[in-house]
């Protein structure tokens, strides 16, 4: 090697793609990239928490908040389950788009007005007709608010080839514009705070109120994993996703297939919008959806747009964000802090995905070796 | 898992109190006021025992956390509150970033869980969605501070406050006066008459009476003083805030004040040269040029007075106002390079014949002083809004207008002579 | 490699060098040798790790082990930029070249030089290396106004003026016409001449016999020998590339009874950018004839294939659809029941006794009990205009058009797809259900994958992770177990190794047999010439000729390929 000329020095590693690998080394890999987040949250959490300096010792109850924060109380887990459900839901919603490659970001802005239209139909209906039928026609006007915004992106993005992911996005601000203006008519006060109805609550199933929500998001699920596999609608949806150019070689009508997909993708924000304005808030405020609609979009992505795998991966973000609230709670510290744990602890589970797919080969070890 | 309802009957009870307020039936009607009666005694059974100050928890549930100057400076009450008294660091929590919706409920009833017997909401819609948890956990005390519903309400265990933030700025206002006085007879007044402009957030009753005290105390020394109002529709956003006070500064304004969170009014007027009145925040270090003074509440009177009745046993006040007389308003911080000579005496005297009640800031006695289109305020003046109850309730008589009175809640909301309100669509 | 070549120079050394993709074993263990002064065919079968091996003495990979030596010192390339220290250029199969630039200016484009940015200069040298190998070429003409020939010239053009001293060409003849391969391999020869060691990557067996010196064969990634042009054949170096001995010839059986079945006249066809693409097209396909389409690339070929599936409205002309039915009797194979009762309606059936047959008044049972007896009859031969009818309006017309397009995984397949679900983009709408029925799919599946020998782990496997050959294999097998009455295949066999290309061939041959009428979109003449009955020629959206390929030779068909109209004005004026 005395040959070489100064500077040229071999790359000291190299990716390359993996072709296969076993599903337990996979999760593997996961598992060991959450430990490792969950590592340097701890690190951060010392360093910036001053609490924890104080008493190293409660380094445990800072981990334990993950738990406590889901599983502390009865009331908690319950609470968990519904959070998990609604966040499950937009995302469910969205699903369908994100198959067809349709990069709908308005979640936020189609749930909005699904909670919108609902609290509407209470408003101006509530005690003068019955409360099944307000109830249907709630929902009924929480799906077709949703599907009318998810429905002009599409006509756009279908006939003019508009870019979705700017005009979804730009839906949402006349959403809470529009919310915004709704107040200032219903509210007299000026105040913008919307008191809750007292008519259109969803009933309560059994012992608990957020049940029914819960087992309406499950059957959601277990539905749109069958329309997305299993059914014609479904499979035109993965091959306009795939190729525009498929799909126009086999006849298909890619125009019709992406209105219809985005106008089922709006309707179920619209229902999540429902389950949030008649299940739980029975009213409307420009935070209803609480960036719930974006956080959603990761939700579907880390599950593949596996329907069935967003119940975990939804559980995952919800545990998180219960664990910083109570980490937030319990060593009285700013809201940031915690959402800085949650953002490191998921930037190593989307890392990690890299190394599933990726294999870092070390060059002069090998060769060392194979000298 | 099913959840266990540990306060069995309470469900019921609540379902009696939804249909009295519905009023179907007559006889249902009747039951549930006896219901509520019962409840009501037990409530106070549980109060009237007292809370021992070792057990005593106060949860308080907040909007946004301390990046919020609106969420700090409870933050800070509480915490002065709590060290004055001698409570353990774990005997207050508080809870952050809870939105105004049915998520500040759950929260709160975590928050029982965990054992505290009094919660605090500082924001004024987190009282909507709270009926529930109120009704159901009658051991437990609540506050809405900035809430008008309490008095409205049959729960012994709920409780507004409030402070008479009105005469602060009835005082920053005079404070302005003396100001714009200065500048009358150095000849440094922008056009002919002295004018004022303010940077409002919304248009309703906190920011209108908020803003018509601060006018009035400032004609009370400048009689022919004339304002300008702005609305920015939001509580934080310092670059709307900024715009709008560079454009009164552009209208010809003398002196500047905000009913709004941000540096973004302040920092217009340092950069302009122009006097500024500030909220909840002293700016002195940061504008040394140009800052006047600034009023604030301090809510660690409040939180005193709260922790002090739960640990005796006694009744908390439905509608706390606080005032100048129990330092829950402050007139603080004032700069004696900017302010007029001689400002401070006055401030002591107006303040002292405030707490005297020898003047009164809405005051409809002194012909002239407030007029509506020219006219005085009509004896049987009425706020519109849902929590006001008129017959029981007046808010026009003996010589002025009594604000914060019935409830602790503002609820001036006149648009009075003098004042012109730029935009309205907030 | 003793004899006679000793006193020749090494230029370049390669030892041990292996490259890994995954589990794919690229490049395993190779040495090779490269000489001054010599032209090397590196040959091999797609997928064999020949391009894998050129790009890593390029700068574009760097292997896992194994080292390369220019004159005798050993050297490492990280990048392209260290390939041209060490005087190594490669011309790419894809050109790299800005649009908007001259020759000259892309030539230069990259190079740090010392001193002044003077274009004279630039093409003062590029007009004396032109002069020296035999170019032609106008350094100030830009690219787009420039043949896909031009190009390459200017790649290589680029690769000497950076002072290469090795070459390394892939795939150099697969867009070119005979009579610029034959320019192409002088330039090659000449720069040989010159010292200059060139390596060229083919698989084109006569290619390699013309040109080279040495061919070094890879097979599998592995450097399996490398041999004396003059001293080897064809039939040798296929058995070196494919492992065993392999039979070269096409069988070609003379069509039985041709009958029109797709008649094409006057199309024209304007692209989005308002450019005529398609001009005056005519022709006829035969049914039981291969209609062989040949062309430099981009002469209109995909655009004609595209038009006639449907997927492009064309200006004018017309597309028909002839259907030798008159006294057959109608079946279900390829008309549903609602078509057939259409078709009733418009007065188109007459029973054996000549009477008209309307199905007026009948069940659903009753009408498929009397077609499926044979006796409702045809009155006329079926003629149909496709022209302005999508894909699906082809299909629910009864017409089985099938079309394996240049673009597999992009086009003909859903790449993240399962075999499966690909066999059902034609048929996933069958059942009225709004539900997948995937039980004959899957068969279907089972079944082509059994009898076209289609290599994959399981019938769950996305299709983008077979070989090229078994995802054509996918694709045509689905297109022909759809039983088309017009099959056309555009490139079916770009790509393929040297079996499955037969595979293919075979297939194609097979459909004719069966009075399909097969249109095939070559490249490679010699398969054009024989495979195909008539080879029709386009250039620049035209048809400039149709051969019958029994008579035709490759010179006859390069010319029609280049030929323009300014030289037929020319012609004609003279």
């Amino acid at each position: 090697m005395s040959d070489k000329r100064p500077g040229e020095r071999e790359p000291l590693f190299h990716l390359s793609r993996r072709h296969a690998i076993p599903w337990w080394q996979a999760w593997g890999i996961r598992v060991l990239a959450i430990f490792l987040g969950m590592l340097v949250c701890g690190v951060v959490a010392f360093l910036l928490i001053e609490k924890l300096q104080q008493r190293p010792e409660r380094i445990g109850d800072f981990y334990y908040a993950f738990i406590k924060g889901a599983f502390g109380t009865q009331r908690k887990f319950w609470k968990f389950l519904k959070n998990i459900a609604i966040l499950l839901c937009i995302a469910l919603a969205l699903t369908p788009a994100f198959r067809m490659h349709f990069w709908n970001t308005g979640g936020e802005g189609q749930t909005l007005v699904g909670v919108l239209a609902c609290i509407a139909v209470d408003f101006y209906l509530g005690g003068t007709i019955p409360e099944p039928l307000l109830l249907v026609l709630m929902l009924a006007a929480s799906l077709l608010a949703g599907a009318l915004w998810g429905l002009l992106p599409a006509i756009c993005r279908a006939q003019w080839g508009t870019n979705e992911t700017l005009f979804t996005l730009m839906m949402n601000y006349v959403a809470t514009y529009l919310v915004a203006f709704f107040l200032e008519v219903w509210v007299k006060s000026g105040s913008g705070v919307l008191p809750q109805m007292k008519t259109g609550k969803l009933p309560t199933l059994g012992s608990n109120s957020y049940l029914l929500i819960i087992l309406i998001v499950l059957a959601l699920t277990v539905c749109l994993y069958i329309y997305l596999n299993y059914t014609k609608h479904g499979y035109e949806i993965s091959v306009v996703g795939e190729s525009v150019k498929t799909a126009r070689y086999v006849g298909m009508n890619d125009k019709k297939v992406i209105i219809r997909t985005m106008l089922l993708s709006g309707a179920l924000c619209g229902l999540a919008g429902y389950l949030i304005g008649a299940g739980l808030d029975l009213s409307v405020s420009t935070q209803s959806v609480g960036g719930q609609g974006f956080t959603a979009i990761m939700v579907s992505w880390l599950a593949n747009f596996n329907p069935l795998m967003m119940i975990l991966t939804s559980g995952l973000i919800q545990l998180l964000n219960q664990g910083a609230a109570q980490i937030s709670q319990d060593f009285d510290v700013s809201g940031a802090l915690p959402n800085v744990i949650v953002g490191i602890i998921l930037f190593f589970i989307i890392g990690s995905e890299f190394f599933v797919n990726y294999r870092i080969q070390f060059i002069r070890k090998e060769k060392e070796a194979v000298k | 898992m099913l959840p266990v309802n540990k306060k069995d009957g309470s469900g019921l009870q609540k379902a009696f109190i939804h249909k009295e307020m519905m009023g179907d039936n007559n006889m249902k009607k009747i039951v549930a006021l006896v219901m509520v009666l019962v409840l009501c005694l037990m409530a106070a059974a549980v109060m009237a025992d007292g809370i021992a100050k070792e057990d005593i928890k106060l949860g308080v549930i907040l909007l946004h956390d301390e990046n919020s100057t609106y969420d700090l400076n409870f933050m800070n009450g509480a915490r002065e509150a709590a060290a004055a008294m001698g409570l353990e660091e774990d005997q207050l929590q508080f809870y952050r970033n809870q939105p105004e919706s049915s998520a500040c409920a759950e929260t709160a009833l975590d928050a029982v869980d965990e054992g505290c017997n009094i919660i605090f909401f500082d924001s004024y819609g987190h009282q909507f969605y709270t009926d529930d948890v109120v009704a159901e956990n009658p051991g437990v005390q609540f506050v809405h501070a900035t809430g008008d519903l309490a008095h409205l309400k049959e729960y012994p265990n709920l409780a507004n406050a409030f402070a008479t933030i009105y005469e602060g700025r009835y005082l920053a206002g005079v404070a302005a006066g003396l100001k714009l006085n200065e500048l009358k007879e150095a000849g440094k007044l922008k056009g002919d008459v002295p004018l004022m402009g303010y940077v409002g957030a919304y248009t309703y009753a906190e920011v209108v009476s908020g803003y018509t005290s601060f006018y009035l105390g400032a004609k009370s020394v400048c009689p022919d003083v004339q304002m300008k109002v702005q609305f920015t529709g939001s509580w934080y956003d310092e670059k709307e805030e900024k715009a709008a006070a560079e454009a009164l500064i552009a209208l010809g304004c003398d002196l500047i004040s905000q009913h709004a969170d941000s540096m973004g009014a302040p920092t217009a007027c340092e950069n302009a040269g122009v006097p500024n009145v500030c909220y909840n925040i002293s700016t002195k270090e940061a504008c040394p040029n140009t800052y006047l003074v600034y009023s604030r509440i301090n809510w660690k009177p409040y939180f005193e007075y709260l922790i002090g009745q739960v640990i005796a046993g006694e009744p908390v006040d439905k509608d706390w106002v606080g005032n100048m007389a129990n330092e829950a308003v402050m007139v603080a911080d004032l700069n004696d390079a900017v302010a007029a000579k001689g400002t401070q005496e006055v401030l002591d005297q107006v303040k002292a014949e405030l707490e005297a009640g020898t003047r009164h800031v809405f005051d409809t006695a002194t012909e002239g002083f407030i007029t509506v289109a020219g006219a005085p305020v009509a004896e049987d003046w009425a706020p519109t809004d849902d929590a006001y109850n008129p017959e029981k309730d007046k808010v026009v008589y003996d010589g002025y207008f009594h604000e914060s009175e019935f409830r602790s809640a503002p609820y001036f909301s006149l648009e009075i002579d003098g004042i012109e309100r730029l935009n309205t669509k907030f | 490699m003793g004899d006679g070549k000793l006193e020749k120079q090494l230029a370049m050394q390669m030892r041990g060098i292996t490259k890994r993709f995954g589990p794919i074993l690229a490049n395993d263990h190779v040495d090779l040798d490269v000489y001054r002064g010599e032209i090397l065919a590196v040959l091999g079968e797609n997928g064999c790790g020949k391009t894998t091996l050129m790009n890593m003495i390029a700068g574009i990979y760097f292997p896992d082990e194994g080292h390369i030596l220019i004159d005798g010192k050993e050297v490492v390339i990280r990048s392209p930029k260290d390939a041209f220290e060490h005087k190594i250029g490669m011309i790419h199969q894809h050109f790299k070249l800005v649009d908007l630039f001259t020759a000259a200016e892309n030539i230069v484009l990259g190079i740090e030089e010392k001193g002044e940015y003077n274009l004279k200069k630039v093409n003062a040298r590029v007009a004396e290396i032109s002069q020296k190998y035999g170019f032609h070429l106008d350094p100030t003409k830009k690219i787009y106004d420039m043949s896909v020939s031009e190009k390459q010239t200017v790649e290589i053009l680029k690769v000497l003026y950076r002072g290469a001293d090795i070459l390394i060409l892939d795939e150099p003849t697969a867009v070119l016409t005979p009579q610029e391969i034959t320019r192409l391999f002088s330039v090659l020869r000449r720069m040989r001449d010159d010292g200059k060691s060139i390596l060229i990557i083919t698989h084109k067996l006569n290619e390699v016999l013309e040109v080279s010196d040495r061919v070094a064969i890879l097979r599998k990634g592995e450097h399996v020998a490398t041999v004396n042009t003059a001293e080897t054949s064809e039939a040798e170096l296929t058995e070196l590339m494919v492992g065993k001995k392999i039979d070269l010839n096409i069988s070609r059986s003379d069509p039985v009874n041709p009958q029109p079945r797709l008649i094409v006249r006057d199309l024209n066809l304007v692209s989005p950018e308002g450019l005529q693409v398609l001009r005056d097209i005519s022709f006829t396909a035969n049914g039981g004839e291969i209609l062989g389409i040949a062309g430099i690339a981009g002469s209109g070929q995909r655009e004609l294939l595209d038009t006639i599936a449907g997927l492009q409205k064309p200006a004018s002309g017309e597309i028909v659809f002839h259907n030798p039915k008159k006294d057959k009797p109608v079946t279900f194979f390829h008309k549903s029941l609602k078509r057939v009762r259409e078709l009733g309606k418009a007065h188109a059936f007459h029973d054996r006794k000549g009477n008209e047959v309307s199905f007026e008044g009948m069940k659903r049972r009753q009408i498929r009990k009397w077609v499926e007896s044979g006796d409702v009859l045809f009155k006329e031969d079926e003629v149909m205009d496709l022209r302005n009818k999508n894909p699906l309006e082809i299909r629910q017309l009864g017409i089985h058009l099938s079309f394996v397009p240049e673009d597999r995984l992009g086009m003909g397949l859903v790449a993240s797809m399962n075999i499966t679900d690909n066999m059902m983009l034609r048929s996933y709408r069958k059942g009225s259900a709004g539900m997948l029925n995937r039980k004959h799919p899957r068969e279907q599946a089972e079944e082509i994958v059994r009898d076209l020998e289609i290599s994959t782990p399981s019938l769950t496997t996305p299709v983008r992770k077979l070989s090229g050959g078994n995802v054509q294999k996918v694709l045509v097998g689905r297109e022909i177990a759809f039983t088309p009455k017009v099959l056309m295949a555009a490139y079916p066999v770009r790509g393929l190794d040297i079996n499955s290309s037969y595979a293919i061939y075979n297939l194609l041959n097979h459909q004719k047999e069966q009075g399909v009428a097969v249109i095939f979109v070559g490249e490679d003449l010699d398969v054009l010439l024989a495979l195909c009955d008539r080879i029709l020629v386009m250039n620049g959206g035209k048809v400039t000729g149709i051969v019958d390929a029994r008579m035709a030779t490759k010179e006859e068909i390069g010319l029609l390929m280049t030929k323009s109209e300014r030289r037929e004005e020319r012609a004609a004026n003279e």
